[in-house]
């Protein structure tokens, strides 16, 4: 500890670069940052006293620093897996769509099931960015960015099946609407035109949130690596022998370009922070419409199981449900693979979206048991049994991994000890996963396999085709993930930092001075971390 | 140069030259001793050395010029030869572009106009007849598009016909384009192995081989002959023997049976032909002793349209006769029965035994009395299984007073002589002969039978006797039973010449393959079952080398040296005698007509030597012991048609299996025998999921005397215990593309000397290694609970309430103010009125439920499907498939569900019990054009959408294939095309699919092919490049009817209603100025081939259109009605005639119940599985009392698993 002028020390705590002078007590019952029923105390949102500079160069060390060493493998593997489902997609398009396993009876089914899947995951993102950004939670700042991302990617997955599902896929473009000379437009009766405009909007409208929340923290990015390059050396290892460019400079350029000129003035702080919430408010609604529209594919239909009016808030409910097992599933592993994110990602973190898991779920729940009391109670005969036929016939399997994995398994997280561990939540959120996979399967194959007639029952069995395409699709999203923990900025830093105790205007050391301009108190002055 | 284009006269212009150099020596020798042969046989004629080298030639001439050397300096190079070849392809060309395979005489289109001939993008009708592999003779008309033929239609002026055609006629244009058929002949020569060579080197050959047996009369000389009813046959057999006295002919259709023949023998000294002639007036009561009159037989279209005819109920007032129906099989006769019993074909025989000892005593014929007091000697007793009820019941309807005379009684093929002239007998004391049916004089050839004839040649040829035999269209190596051993005797002989149209094994191994004329392809004649003789004439000149037809080869051996063999002039001078009078016109008439006119020969009413039945009644076979083997034909006829995608794919009754022929026994038997199906899941060692997915049989050996094979078995509720139907016909080795491999030959087990050809007895059935996947269109046995799908109610209760309506607005339509009976026995009878907030589209205001103009004006096309007249013969299917492009997808597809079929035919049994159901129900289902189509409204790029007319149009070009038409068609009649089925070879295919998707069906020395033989498939024609893809073969391509688009992959399709028709018959009544298009100027293509006319189609809002009476009629509902889809396709109520005494109680009571709602029909007892919209007073089980009979439902338990049909068997409680 050395002396230091007060000015000085004032800049510097406006840098961000200072720390509180006092350790604050750590409470016993919240310091490992999980929730306590006590209203009054707050686990942090940010542990082990991070100072701005620090959180600045954790979360931009993901980007700049080299790799963790499971990085490249994993990486390998995802994408091998990611091309191999292209490979199968290019062997779809040339053969054709009998290569899946589908018949005259069963015209959908692992391709929408794998659509509806993906748009559900996609749920978990936009939600935890937009609703609970406009219902002020501020836990949602640590995981807003990755989940935002995986919205991204898993609405890139869940685009492709739409698109290679059609028979001809050659000419899916007529599926959008264009001026011709046919004057032919689409038919704006059908939901699957409806889930064009549904899907694209809100892959967009998710595009934009997600990349212009991202701003701010790719400027960071920029300046930092353009700062390196200036001050502090050769600007980073040569990427390529044949391509004599520094990493730095790469990386000055590209999140240069990014960053759309962002110069942390106060104007653009003023901007941002609208355009924020506008987007946050435009997207809201999308949240509870694109499920919605989605599950009007199946409820406008006249197929018993299918017809149902309880869908859309079965589907969004679902939707979100399986769309914070996955946030789970991807961040629990993360936190493990790179130890400090545990600071950012605490337990209260995670037993938030537990608890949301829960509740999801058990709406879920109410849904399935709703759809059979409706099939009951409406007397359609085909329709009880197309239910009687979902619990009981030859896919009784498929039921029954739905309802224990989503309804069953959700139940353990009533239990704190249980909702805390990040194992069992995370072992959960792969039931819950494989649970609302199945769901969709499960309405859509045993809805179609028995219909009207008996004479045209089928089974439908998967090929490898079926099987292969949708495990390249999860290579897709796997790989797109490890691309976006390698490069981009995982939390939203200025975000971030907004919910730490030092950004608060009354943000005082616990011996009740203030931190603010008073000089009072001796600050401790990070010295810069070396490197990059 | 393919084949394709070497027309006739091409290959005579070659030849032409070819020869010129060599005239000038032998042309003093040529005159002198040949006339004008053709110029190919000049060196032949020169006896030069060259020729004499010719038959021990491994390439045909000039082919060797190709392999000599390019330095050679002798003038004979490559260059040269191609040279050569350039300028006679270039003079061929020049010479042929007019008239090019068209035929030389003149034909008579059928069409009422067209004296300009030929229009193009016009079709022409000729008529011709056409020959069943069973003998039977049906009249044609062929539709031919700028001289090619695309489609079969029954002839309107034939007796047989009339309009109507059975499947295999419908399919026979696929042998015509059949790639796979012999395209020019074959010569194997002894040392270098079967070349290719012309008919000239045949007659050449000919010239040389022939005069030796000539001289001693043909002796070593056999031809084996296919049974064909033709006056120019028979007079070219006389012919044949005239110039061959000591040669020997035999007749053999290899699946026949010669019961009837030996029965009628028996009672009336001579063999006769049986001549049904069934109307409403005297048919009454109809016993069928395993007979399958209705579907295999040689009069199936006569018979199915004159008894549909005496079924048919269109008001209470009519009455219809009742069927009768033992059978140890579940044929479609089975499926028509108003009561039926499943019987062994031993039993059979007691049955009819038992029924004669009702019947004689009482019958008035005084003769009959012998017969009784030998019936009473007999000790033969009713069997075990032989219900002694149903016996009395049956006999005593034959006698009641009402019925006297106006009853038919038909024994089948499986059973033996004697009970054939005990029928006879029966059907002459109770006066049925020369009523219902009647009977015509066998011709010699007919009579033959044909195992014997097998079995004397086959001794004939083992003792030295026949050297040399002559195949016409027949397939001994294939269809000889297997017990004689032919291939070996084949062996010996010193040369055979098999003349054939398809590609088959004995012509694979025969000297001389010579490729045959397709019948489309010939002149001919034919006579029918009742006389009546038609012509067969030539649609196209023959497509292959010069192919003869039988016709002018049995000419060309009997005469080689007649100037020129021509089927016209050789029918043209047997048709001579028919005629009187002016020849040449009465000639054109009868090409025109497709019939001579006044052939029909008058049936007689011989009759009966009632001794002679009496004495053979001691001589029945006694009861036997073991399993009985029944051997029956299914789609592919005896084995002809294995190469026929369109039959192989047609279901099989019963099973709806398709490709394939397993060993079908009923699954009481095959529980005991432990050869149930296989649920693959729980036998799959690996525990690979989806190896499990498709049904398999278990393999099995029958054995019969010490012959066996191995076959696949399968399960068929409702046939007889203790019995195997073996199905002839499949297992072919040498068919081609589509029928190698498929099956089991059945030939192999059946002997020489069976009864009758059609049943053995003491065959024995054992486990073989191994499993084989079955494919079938429909895996479900039931209608699971939903009776409201196929409708059926008992006469006497229609008769009493089938005027009856119930006022039933429909506020939202106002359409149909009221539900007539069929309609009150479905779900539409529980459905609450149509109510809606949002104004019907289709209406002017919400307020007026009148249709509004949408649908106010003509034509408004509709359909109606009459369930009791149907048969489920396929016919409609198959038409379809012609007509509409339809692709075949071979067996694999098929078992994925992905068969193409627009217009399918559920099948669906009823009754508790799966080994003995009630009853077999058929549907045809085809897209029915809702009014409110649910596909419409969820296709996104409006590629199906409504026209004006009512028909749900679908737009291939618009189609990108979403499938979301399909998952939301209740019906389930939309068809995908997941590959290139339409233009790429059959199978569909795709490389790799042995890794994807094993299917597990392996047997030793078959591969896993989808033929399961494994060498065509290794391609994919899909992974290949569009432009390089294995397409259909060029000829295969030559059927497609080019007014229906062929559907590329990616899109889907389904029934259009035959809009080209409706659109060719709009032009066409606008050309000639009519208002609108009458009611029958044009027809559907299902509607022109059911032999039943159970489908009817037209324009509904003309009030006297067919269409608009049976859509008004009592049994006519909308099938799933009550979904709202207002289908314009209606189907009608199936009535069934049972008889008060064979019913249960429950099942009498019904009877005087009237429909409504719910009337003491209590909550309670359906409370167990909770569905009361799916039944109710409409459900024939509900009672007065609010007992629940049981007859015709189905536990809820067996609605709970099906995995194909292994879970049918559940029931059983077997390996569930």
């Amino acid at each position: 500890m050395s002396a230091i002028h007060p000015d000085q020390l004032t800049a510097q705590r406006l840098a961000g670069m200072a720390r509180p002078p006092i350790e604050p007590p750590t409470d016993p019952s919240t310091g490992d940052g999980t929730l306590i029923d006590d209203p009054a105390k707050r686990a942090p949102l940010v542990l082990n006293q991070r100072s701005f500079k620090e959180v600045t160069d954790i979360i931009c060390g993901y980007a700049e620093n080299k790799p963790p060493i499971w990085w490249l493998p994993v990486f390998m593997l995802t994408s091998t897996i990611a091309g191999l489902g292209g490979l199968f997609i290019t062997y779809l398009v040339i053969t054709g769509i009998g290569t899946w396993g589908l018949t005259n009876q069963v015209d959908w089914a692992w391709d929408i099931t794998n659509f509806v899947f993906w748009i559900g995951i996609g749920h978990a993102g936009t939600l935890i960015s937009a609703i609970l950004c406009l219902l002020k939670q501020k836990w949602r700042t640590a995981v807003n960015r990755a989940a935002e991302a995986m919205t991204i990617f898993a609405v890139i997955c869940a685009a492709t099946f739409p698109g290679i599902h059609v028979g001809r896929q050659w000419m899916a473009w007529m599926l959008f609407p264009f001026p011709n000379s046919n004057s032919i437009w689409p038919n704006f009766k059908s939901p699957l035109l409806w889930d064009v405009f549904a899907v694209s909007t809100y892959g967009i409208v998710s595009l934009l949130f997600w990349f212009m929340g991202m701003i701010p923290d790719l400027a960071t990015l920029r300046d930092r690596a353009d700062r390196r390059l200036r001050h502090a050396g050769d600007g980073g290892p040569i990427l390529f022998p044949l391509l004599p460019v520094r990493t730095d400079k790469i990386r000055a350029y590209v999140y240069g370009l990014l960053a759309l000129g962002w110069r942390f003035s106060s104007r653009h702080w003023h901007r941002y922070e609208a355009a924020y919430l506008v987007l946050a408010g435009i997207s809201t609604p999308l949240v509870l419409s694109v499920h919605s529209i989605v599950s009007f594919d199946f409820a406008t239909s006249i197929l018993p199981g299918w017809h149902t009016t309880i869908f859309p808030p079965y589907f969004v409910a679902g939707a979100i449900f399986g769309g914070f097992a996955m946030v789970l599933m991807l961040l629990i592993p993360a936190r493990e693979l790179y130890p400090n994110m545990k600071d950012f990602i605490t337990l209260r973190h995670l037993e938030n979206m537990a608890k949301i898991i829960l509740v999801t779920g058990m709406m879920v729940g109410f849904a399935y048991s709703m759809e059979f009391f409706i099939a009951y109670y409406g007397g359609n005969p085909n329709e009880l049994f197309a239910f009687k036929n979902r619990a009981f016939g030859p896919y009784w399997w498929a039921y029954a991994t739905m309802v224990s994995c989503n309804v069953l398994s959700p139940q353990v997280f009533w239990n704190k000890a249980m909702r805390t561990k990040p194992i069992v939540i995370f072992f959960i959120s792969l039931l819950v996963t494989i649970g609302m996979w199945f769901e969709r399967f499960v309405i859509i194959v045993t809805s179609l396999h028995r219909t009207f007639l008996p004479g045209e029952w089928h089974m439908f069995h998967p090929s490898m085709v079926d099987i292969m395409i949708f495990v390249g699709s999860c290579g897709v999203f796997l790989t797109l993930f490890l691309l976006f923990l390698r490069f981009l900025p995982v939390f939203a830093m200025a975000e971030l930092k907004a919910v730490m105790p030092q950004a608060s205007p009354h943000h005082s050391a616990e011996g009740g001075s203030s931190a603010y301009g008073m000089g009072v108190s001796p600050l401790q002055v990070d010295a810069p971390k070396g490197g990059h | 140069m393919s084949n394709l284009d070497q027309c006739p006269s091409t290959t005579k212009g070659e030849k032409k030259r070819a020869g010129k150099a060599e005239l000038a020596a032998v042309a003093g020798r040529v005159d002198s001793i040949h006339g004008q042969r053709a110029w190919r046989s000049l060196e032949e004629v020169a006896d030069t050395a060259e020729f004499r080298d010719f038959l021990e030639r491994e390439f045909p001439a000039g082919a060797s010029e190709l392999s000599r050397a390019e330095g050679e300096t002798d003038g004979e190079s490559r260059r040269n030869f191609l040279k050569i070849m350039g300028a006679s392809v270039a003079l061929a060309g020049a010479a042929t572009i007019p008239g090019c395979r068209r035929p030389d005489h003149k034909i008579m289109p059928f069409s009422r106009e067209v004296p300009e001939e030929i229009i193009p993008g016009k079709p022409l009708f000729y008529a011709t007849s056409y020959t069943r592999p069973d003998g039977g003779v049906e009249g044609l008309l062929v539709e031919t598009h700028e001289g090619r033929p695309t489609k079969i239609e029954g002839n309107p002026l034939h007796p047989v016909n009339q309009g109507k055609s059975s499947v295999w006629a419908l399919s026979s244009i696929m042998g015509l384009y059949d790639p796979d058929r012999l395209k020019h002949p074959i010569y194997k020569n002894p040392a270098r192995g079967r070349i290719a060579a012309t008919w000239d080197d045949f007659r050449a050959w000919a010239d040389r081989a022939m005069p030796e047996m000539e001289a001693v009369g043909g002796a070593g000389l056999a031809v084996l002959a296919d049974k064909k009813q033709s006056p120019s046959r028979q007079a070219a057999i006389a012919a044949f023997r005239q110039k061959y006295p000591n040669a020997r002919w035999f007749a053999y259709s290899p699946a026949e049976s010669s019961a009837v023949a030996e029965g009628t023998r028996r009672c009336f000294g001579v063999p006769m032909r049986e001549v049904l002639k069934m109307t409403r007036d005297n048919t009454r009561v109809v016993v069928s002793l395993d007979r399958d009159f209705l579907h295999n037989d040689p009069a199936e279209v006569s018979n199915a349209r004159q008894f549909s005819a005496t079924r048919l109920v269109m008001s209470t007032k009519d009455t219809m006769s009742r069927l009768y129906c033992v059978e140890s099989g579940f044929s479609l006769t089975g499926a028509q029965a108003d009561h039926r019993l499943r019987l062994s074909p031993s039993q059979v025989t007691a049955f009819a035994v038992a029924l004669a000892k009702f019947v004689l005593p009482k019958a008035a014929a005084p003769d009959s009395q012998q017969i009784s007091s030998a019936l009473d000697r007999m000790s033969v007793q009713p069997a075990a299984g032989v219900d002694a009820r149903f016996v009395e019941e049956c006999a005593k309807d034959l006698l009641d007073s009402a019925n006297r005379g106006r009853t038919l009684i038909l024994a089948g093929e499986t059973q033996p002589p004697e009970v054939h002239a005990l029928v006879i007998a029966m059907n002459a004391a109770l006066g049925n002969i020369g009523a219902s049916i009647a009977y015509l004089p066998m011709t010699d050839e007919e009579a033959a039978p044909s195992l014997a004839n097998i079995r004397e040649l086959t001794d004939a040829i083992n003792q030295g006797a026949v050297r040399t035999l002559v195949c016409l269209n027949t397939n001994p190596l294939y269809d000889a039973p297997g017990e004689l051993n032919f291939g070996e005797a084949f062996e010996k002989l010193q040369a055979s010449i098999t003349l054939t149209v398809e590609s088959t094994e004995t012509a694979a191994a025969s000297t001389w393959s010579l490729n045959g004329a397709h019948y489309l392809e010939s002149w001919g004649d034919t006579q029918s079952h009742d006389g009546a003789i038609a012509p067969v004439q030539p649609m196209i000149a023959p497509l292959y080398d010069t192919a003869l037809s039988d016709l002018e080869f049995i000419a060309f051996l009997t005469d080689r040296s007649a100037k020129r063999i021509d089927g016209y002039e050789i029918v043209r001078g047997t048709w001579a005698k028919f005629v009187t009078g002016d020849f040449d016109r009465a000639w054109r008439r009868a090409l025109h007509d497709g019939i001579i006119a006044g052939t029909s020969q008058s049936t007689q009413a011989p009759r009966v030597n009632f001794a002679n039945v009496a004495d053979g009644l001691s001589r029945l076979p006694a009861a036997p012991a073991g399993l009985e083997a029944v051997f029956c034909v299914g789609n592919v006829a005896d084995g002809r048609f294995a190469n026929v995608g369109w039959l192989q794919e047609l279901p099989e009754t019963g099973t709806r299996t398709v490709w394939d022929n397993p060993i079908l026994m009923s699954p009481a038997t095959a529980k005991q025998l432990d050869l149930l199906p296989i649920n693959y899941t729980d036998k799959d060692p690996n525990g690979i999921y989806y190896k499990s997915r498709f049904p398999h049989g278990q393999m099995a050996t029958v054995t019969v005397g010490g012959q066996s094979v191995t076959g696949a078995a399968w399960i068929l509720p409702g046939m007889a215990d203790n019995t195997l139907l073996l199905t002839l016909g499949y297992g072919r080795e040498n068919a081609g593309l589509v029928g190698d491999g498929v099956g089991f030959n059945m030939y192999k087990v059946r002997p020489a000397t069976a009864m009758n050809g059609r049943v053995v007895t003491a065959a024995r059935i054992e486990h073989a290694p191994g499993e084989h996947m079955i494919a079938s269109t429909q895996d479900h046995w039931t209608m699971d609970n939903r009776t409201s799908i196929v409708r059926a109610v008992d006469l006497p209760r229609f008769q009493k309430f089938g005027d009856e309506v119930a006022l039933a607005m429909d506020e939202l339509y106002g359409t149909r103010a009221e539900l007539n009976f069929a309609e009150r026995m479905g779900e539409l009878a529980h459905t609450p009125p149509n109510k809606s907030i949002y104004k019907n589209p289709y209406n002017k205001s919400k307020d007026e439920p009148l249709p509004s103009a949408a649908y106010a004006t003509g034509p408004q096309w509709a359909m109606t499907i009459d369930q009791t007249t149907c048969t489920g013969c396929g016919a409609c299917t198959i038409a379809c498939q012609s007509e509409n492009n339809i692709a075949v997808v071979g067996k694999k597809e098929t078992a994925k569900g992905r068969e193409m079929a627009w217009i399918r035919v559920d099948r669906y049994f009823t009754g508790e019990d799966v080994n003995n159901p009630e009853a077999m129900y058929h549907q045809p289902v085809a897209c029915v054009h809702c009014e409110n189509a649910p596909c419409e409204t969820v296709c996104p790029v409006n590629a199906t959408v409504h026209g004006p007319e009512g028909i749900n149009y679908m737009t291939y070009n618009r189609c990108i294939g979403t499938r979301y038409c399909a998952n939301n068609c209740p019906y389930k009649v939309r068809r995908f095309n997941f590959f290139d089925y339409g233009v790429t070879k059959f199978n569909g295919d795709y490389l790799g699919k042995d890794l994807i998707n094993p299917i597990g069906d392996y047997i030793p020395g078959q591969g896993t092919g989808i033929t399961g033989s494994g060498e065509h498939n290794s391609i994919n024609p899909n992974l290949i490049p569009p432009r390089l893809r294995q397409k259909l073969d060029e000829i295969s391509r030559m059927q497609k009817n080019p007014d229906v688009t062929v559907r590329s992959r990616g899109v889907m399709e389904k029934c259009t209603y035959c809009v080209q028709r409706i659109n060719a018959a709009r032009i066409e009544c606008k050309i000639d100025g009519l208002p609108g298009i009458p009611d029958g100027f044009f027809q559907a293509a299902c509607q022109q081939a059911c032999p039943t006319d159970a489908i009817t189609f037209g324009d509904m809002l003309l009030p006297q259109s067919k269409v608009s009476r049976m859509r008004g009629n009592a049994r006519s509902y909308a099938l799933l009605g009550y979904l709202n889809t207002r289908p314009r396709t209606s189907h009608m109520v199936r009535v069934m005639n049972p008889k008060r005494e064979l019913c249960s109680a429950e099942r009498v009571a019904e009877w005087d119940m009237p429909l409504g709602h719910h009337a003491g029909h209590g909550e309670a007892d359906h409370g167990d599985h909770g569905e009361h919209g799916d039944h109710g007073p409409e459900t024939p089980g509900a009672t007065r009392d609010g007992q629940h009979s049981k007859a015709f439902e189905f536990k809820p338990s067996r609605q709970r698993d099906d995995r194909g049909y292994a879970l049918s068997l559940r029931v059983l409680g077997v390996r569930a």
